[in-house]
């Protein structure tokens, strides 16, 4: 009894497979044998910019093994513009056409008997290039008289997206203003003001599994099996790109081997797509570690930002222009510029606020999704800067804080009103673990110690749809549909904790089906942490219609009202009987083996941008608030920080798993020191100079804090199935500017480049004695 | 071409390599055990982890002609009741689990050269294996359960 | 990759780089799979020692240690023998990337490979260690303290492979520090390496990562307190650094930060010397 409650909500049941996945024995796309298929491998752009002119494919052709050389122009001659695809903008082709727009860009793509021959004959292909004016950086492209593209070029796969329309001669694509008061008079007025120029570079992903996709002609039909978090976005772009119904492309999937964003929208699928349903040859692509590096990055953005208070000490403006280098493609560049401007003054009570958040070209490789979604680069700035105006008001950081953060049914400065969003009680949780109030040894000679905290908010994408088909077996099993992808987040095992808690089962005996476009209903994407709460409603919903119908066929066979029957462990009980589900599905049907399937939908709706002042009375469906605490020393000789405790909270609603809530918590929070210490993309005239996991850095167990602590807080949201939201990127939110204050704290030096390395410390150092 | 004799968890193969073959291909393509990985392809993430006679190789950067006549060991290669298996199933030590069984090979390499590891030795000797969920504490707790219950028995 | 040949005897390893065009030796192979991998590694033939035999050798004696060059670094950080007789040494390797890479990697190669970032070389140089350098011509010595002569060169002549390298015992009752600082990731390359040896009259130390090539420099310790021997360190160091900038530091950085390591490395050596 006790182990079937550790299965259903709030239990701590392990994940599914847990021992298969240890010894290796789940399988990943990139298992696949393809037999006879074609490997292809792909010649990347040397230029940055540059138009294309004669590419030379025949010493290539000549080599034994290849099979074809494929370029931009020949598939551009059999699909035209519908070469062109994107989330946002039809801007990004699967190979350049005319045009180069990054160092990396894919022009040419060779098949071949093998990898190592596509690979070698790859290299044999050669480019006449015109090269054009590259834009390097921010202040190029939005100074400069250089276009990355011509002209914009909307797409409207997602409906939010829709009013976005095409203009020429600028790299901005996007533009979010909020307009909440007047926030420059209240500076002007205010008593003290405090500013900065924050900076959060470009950074990797890097999943371990490196992408791969699979993709062949069936029956006049194009099948791909892809490394991906959104099927059903690919199946819509393979379908535009093609020009293909819906129900003659079919995506598959297998759990990914990591991805936090780095598997989504369009990647390699395309350019698969294209290949096998022009050649008619089953293709396989797979991405090398430096390939991987160019095929999406986390956004580097700036942040020109103000808070002020008034001679009381409430805060009265927020200013913050915010710009995100999107690269040579928008990707998802536009929703990021406004979902995360928005959330630019941060989680607090501020009367007037005033964003410009845009989205920016430059030609760099692409920026997309990260966890995070854009909100660590603004709440990078926004909690240095409330930490830096505690500073100058002489309050504490935390106390400051906590009289100015959003409560219950607060509105935001975007005109949402808060709910299931515990802000105070993640800071105090996090104050509380790293002993905020006791005194601190600070330290002598070299070693310096400090504290900090810092608060995140971001918002849930909305709108998004959700649906689930449960199959209910004889033998009491049961079948989960869903397109929801298990990455490492452990949604199978809580979808499956949902549907058992609602159908008083064993989760262990629930099956969830990894998605595949031709048997799994559509979902939105897996990604935003939105699956728990959307995915997680429709399985609720679903487990619950079959509850209802079980239910019916315990009321006709006991003879009584529906309302008399209890679904419970032992069975269906009503009328003073009791019948074990399998005798009820058997005498129903009078066959072992057979099903019953209900299906339901959860769809979430918003309320668009006010197009004056960028409000919103329901931006989203809901709230994720965290926070993060960091005890910390500095070693001020050589600049190197060690986190001694880092405690992160979320409030997550309802932990249908706190086991895997925790590792949530703990997982973004070493991503997040990465992100604070060293971790970044780092480009030289756009060439990228540490694209290989020999220079890029990332966290290994060395670079553990001494104490890693994640707090589960609980505030339920009135929607979520049984209270819950999703974890994922609650995390990584606050985890650098918490580092920065508390580096801030333990040296008397704020620093607002990410990341901290040591030389930026000691550099700072130097220039503050 | 080399016919190499490898012996892949406790199965001999006689496989035809090209000078040049990797032992992660020959592995992967071959011997069919696909919990070696191909992760960064230079060594330092940990995901091509093989154990060859007991000892840890980036199989991604070690020719296969090399390998004649070795006993190799890989994930799927140990029990389920394992005590390092075992204790990484009940420390939660996987998320993807893509890089796990790296770090299971490195865990049984240690522990069979050092029983009794201390926490640092335990970090020291992981410290090349890259796990992106970030699941190095259970990882460590596991390895260290794993010590306890080998002493025990 | 270039055209692989498997020698079974010394002799014909040597006869085998003499002859061939553009070759080069292939020892544990794990930095060569990376440069073959990244298509900057310019050699036509692969000579492979794994099957000579004797290469793996660690002879011992009060005199010091004599290892064949396919000698792994794990196994330089492991061997009790070479813990005893060269404990600086010993430290040296097992700071080498990850044990599995130290596995792999020989000391011969390691030593060949003439990167300025490495961590042997600093210790080899400051316990004066010797290269025994073969090739059809014979064999000869090389002292590691000229072993280095440029960035990613060596001494080495193309027809020659390093046969061993001879590591003298330290000195009783020496003191010696090897420190390592990263910037970036604690993982990552050395940003600034020191090995230092303090013996009653003299101290030598041993700098990685901090010139284009590793470096060596020694002064006259007699009669200096603590803080005389670290400032009399840094002044013999200084003309020393020369770093190269790169995402792991700019010039400024690396010079405080090597500062920083020999500093920290003489402490620590010059109090294990004193209380030893």
């Amino acid at each position: 009894m006790a182990e079937l409650r550790e299965g259903w909500v709030g239990g701590r049941r392990a994940r599914f497979d847990t021992a298969g996945r240890v010894r290796g024995l789940v399988s990943h796309v990139g298992d696949q044998p393809v037999g006879a298929g074609a490997h292809v491998a792909v010649h990347r752009s040397t230029q940055p910019h540059a138009r294309i002119g004669a590419v030379h494919t025949a010493d290539a052709l000549a080599m034994p093994g290849v099979y074809a050389v494929v370029t931009g122009a020949e598939l551009h001659k059999q699909l035209g513009d519908r070469l062109f695809t994107g989330p946002a903008f039809a801007d990004q082709p699967a190979l350049a056409y005319e045009k180069v727009r990054y160092v990396g860009e894919p022009v040419a793509a060779v098949l071949a008997a093998d990898l190592a021959t596509a690979r070698a004959a790859a290299d044999a292909v050669y480019v006449d290039y015109e090269e054009l004016p590259p834009v390097y950086d921010l202040a190029d492209a939005l100074t400069g008289t250089a276009f990355v593209h011509e002209e914009l070029k909307p797409s409207a796969v997602f409906g939010d997206l829709r009013h976005l329309h095409g203009v020429r001669d600028t790299n901005v694509n996007y533009t979010y203003r909020l307009r909440h008061g007047d926030a420059q008079a209240a500076r002007d007025a205010g008593a003290h003001t405090v500013t900065g120029e924050f900076w959060a570079p470009p950074t990797h992903h890097v999943p371990i599994e490196l992408p791969c996709t699979i993709a062949w002609v069936d029956a006049g039909r194009l099948e791909m099996l892809t490394t991906t978090q959104t099927p059903s976005y690919v199946r819509q772009t393979i379908s535009d790109l093609l020009g293909l119904p819906l129900s003659r492309v079919r995506v598959t999937t297998r759990p990914l081997g990591g991805s936090f964003g780095a598997k989504m929208y369009d990647r390699l699928e395309p350019l698969a797509a294209a290949l096998a349903w022009t050649t008619g040859r089953k293709v396989r692509i797979v991405a090398s570690r430096e390939e991987a590096f160019l095929l999406t990055t986390r956004h580097g953005a700036a942040v020109t930002s103000s808070l002020t208070a008034d001679g009381e000490g409430n805060l009265v403006s927020a200013i913050a222009d915010v710009r995100y280098d999107t690269g040579a493609y928008a990707d998802v560049g536009p929703r990021i510029t406004g979902k995360s401007g928005m959330v630019a003054p941060g989680p607090y009570r501020i009367a007037n606020a005033s964003v410009l958040s845009r989205c920016v070209y430059t030609n760099k490789p692409s920026a997309g999704p990260f966890r995070g979604f854009g909100v660590p680069q603004v709440t990078w700035s926004h909690e240095s800067l409330i930490d830096e105006l505690a500073h100058e008001l002489g309050e504490d950081p935390y106390a400051f804080r906590r009289r100015h953060l959003l409560r219950e049914g607060d509105e935001a400065p975007m005109g949402t009103r808060m709910h299931s969003a515990d802000f105070v009680g993640c800071l105090d949780a996090v104050a509380n673990a790293i002993d905020w109030f006791s005194p601190l040894d600070r330290g002598t000679g070299r070693i310096r110690r400090g504290r900090g905290v810092a608060v995140g908010v971001k918002a849930v994408l909305t709108p998004t749809i959700a649906n689930a088909v449960l199959q209910f077996n004889q033998d009491a099993s049961a079948t989960l549909l869903i397109s929801t992808i298990d990455m490492g987040q452990g949604s199978d095992t809580i979808m499956a904790q949902v549907a058992a808690d609602v159908l008083r089962m064993d989760s262990t005996r629930i099956h969830v089906v990894r998605a595949d476009t031709d048997a799994t209903p559509y979902d939105t994407i897996t990604a935003g942490s939105r699956s728990t709460y959307h995915t997680g409603n429709a399985v609720r919903r679903v487990a619950e219609a079959m509850r209802d119908k079980l239910i019916g066929l315990a009321a006709d066979r006991f003879g009584v009202p529906a309302s008399d029957v209890e679904l419970t462990e032992a069975g269906l009980r009503g009328g003073g009987q009791v019948v074990p589900v399998t005798e009820l599905i058997l005498g129903h049907f009078g066959a072992r083996g057979a099903t019953l399937t209900t299906e339901a939908n959860y769809t979430s709706k918003w309320v668009p941008y006010d197009k004056e002042t960028g409000r919103s009375a329901k931006v989203t469906e809901h709230w994720f608030a965290g926070a993060v605490g960091v005890e910390l020393a500095v070693d001020t000789a050589t600049g190197r920080v060690r986190i001694e405790h880092l405690a992160v909270a979320g409030d997550v609603g309802k932990a249908i798993n706190p086991r895997l809530v925790e590792q949530q918590l703990t997982g973004a929070a070493i991503m997040g020191i990465g992100h604070a210490l060293f971790d970044q993309l780092v480009l030289d005239q756009g060439q990228l100079i540490n694209g290989t996991l020999l220079d890029y850095q990332l966290p290994s167990v060395r670079d553990l804090p001494g104490r890693l602590t994640p707090i589960i807080v609980e505030s339920p949201h009135d929607d979520g199935p049984f209270g819950a939201k999703g974890v994922g990127e609650t995390g990584i939110l606050g985890v650098a500017p918490a580092v920065a204050n508390a580096v801030r704290d333990a040296i008397g030096v704020r620093i607002t480049r990410l990341p901290l390395t040591p030389e930026s410390i000691v550099t700072a150092l130097e220039g503050n004695a | 071409m080399n016919r190499i004799t490898l012996t892949v968890n406790g199965v001999r193969h006689f496989v035809d390599v090209e000078d040049e073959t990797l032992l992660l291909d020959v592995l992967r393509d071959t011997a069919g055990t696909t919990s070696v990985r191909e992760g960064c392809g230079v060594g330092a993430c940990g995901a091509c982890t093989v154990l060859a006679g007991g000892t840890s190789v980036s199989s991604c950067l070690a020719l296969a002609v090399r390998y004649d006549g070795a006993e190799l060991t890989t994930a799927e290669g140990l029990d389920e009741n394992d005590d390092v298996v075992s204790s990484f199933v009940d420390c939660n030590a996987a998320q993807c689990g893509y890089c796990i069984p790296g770090f299971l090979l490195m865990s049984r390499e240690l522990l069979s050269e050092n029983p009794h590891p201390t926490g640092q030795e335990i970090t020291d000797h992981l410290e090349g294996n890259i796990c992106r969920c970030g699941t190095y504490p259970e990882i460590h707790r596991a390895v260290a359960a794993a010590a306890e219950r080998r002493a025990i028995r | 990759m270039p055209f692989l040949h498997r020698p079974t005897t010394l002799a014909e390893a040597v006869d085998l780089l003499s002859i061939l065009d553009n070759a080069m030796v292939y020892g544990g192979g794990t930095a060569i799979q990376i440069l073959v991998k990244q298509g900057i590694l310019h050699a036509d033939n692969f000579v492979d020692l794994a099957l000579v035999p004797g290469l793996r050798d660690i002879e011992a004696g009060p005199q010091g240690v004599r290892v064949g060059p396919m000698v792994s670094l794990r196994r330089m950080e492991t061997d009790e023998r070479v813990r005893a007789t060269v404990p600086l040494a010993a430290a040296a390797y097992h700071h080498v990337a990850n044990p599995r890479v130290r596995n792999t990697a020989s000391v011969g190669g390691n030593i060949a490979h003439g990167d300025y970032r490495l961590d042997p070389p600093t210790a080899l140089l400051v316990l004066g260690a010797t290269v025994e350098a073969t090739s059809v011509r014979g064999t000869r010595e090389i002292p590691v303290r000229e072993f280095f002569t440029g960035f990613q060169q060596t001494a080495l002549e193309p027809d020659e492979l390093v046969s061993a390298i001879r590591i003298p015992a330290q000195p009783a009752g020496s003191g010696h520090r090897f420190e390592k600082n990263s910037s970036l990731g604690e993982n990552d390359w050395p940003c600034a390496s020191a090995a230092v040896l303090v013996t009653g009259h003299e101290v030598h130390i041993g700098l990685g990562a901090v010139a284009p090539t590793p470096r060596h420099v020694t002064f006259d310790a007699r009669g200096l307190d603590d803080q005389q021997a670290v400032d009399a360190a840094l002044e013999a160091a200084e003309p020393a650094l020369d770093p190269i900038p790169d995402v792991r530091g700019g010039v400024a950085y690396k010079r405080a930060l090597a500062r920083v390591t020999i500093e920290d490395a003489v402490r620590a050596a010059w109090k294990e010397h004193r209380n030893g």
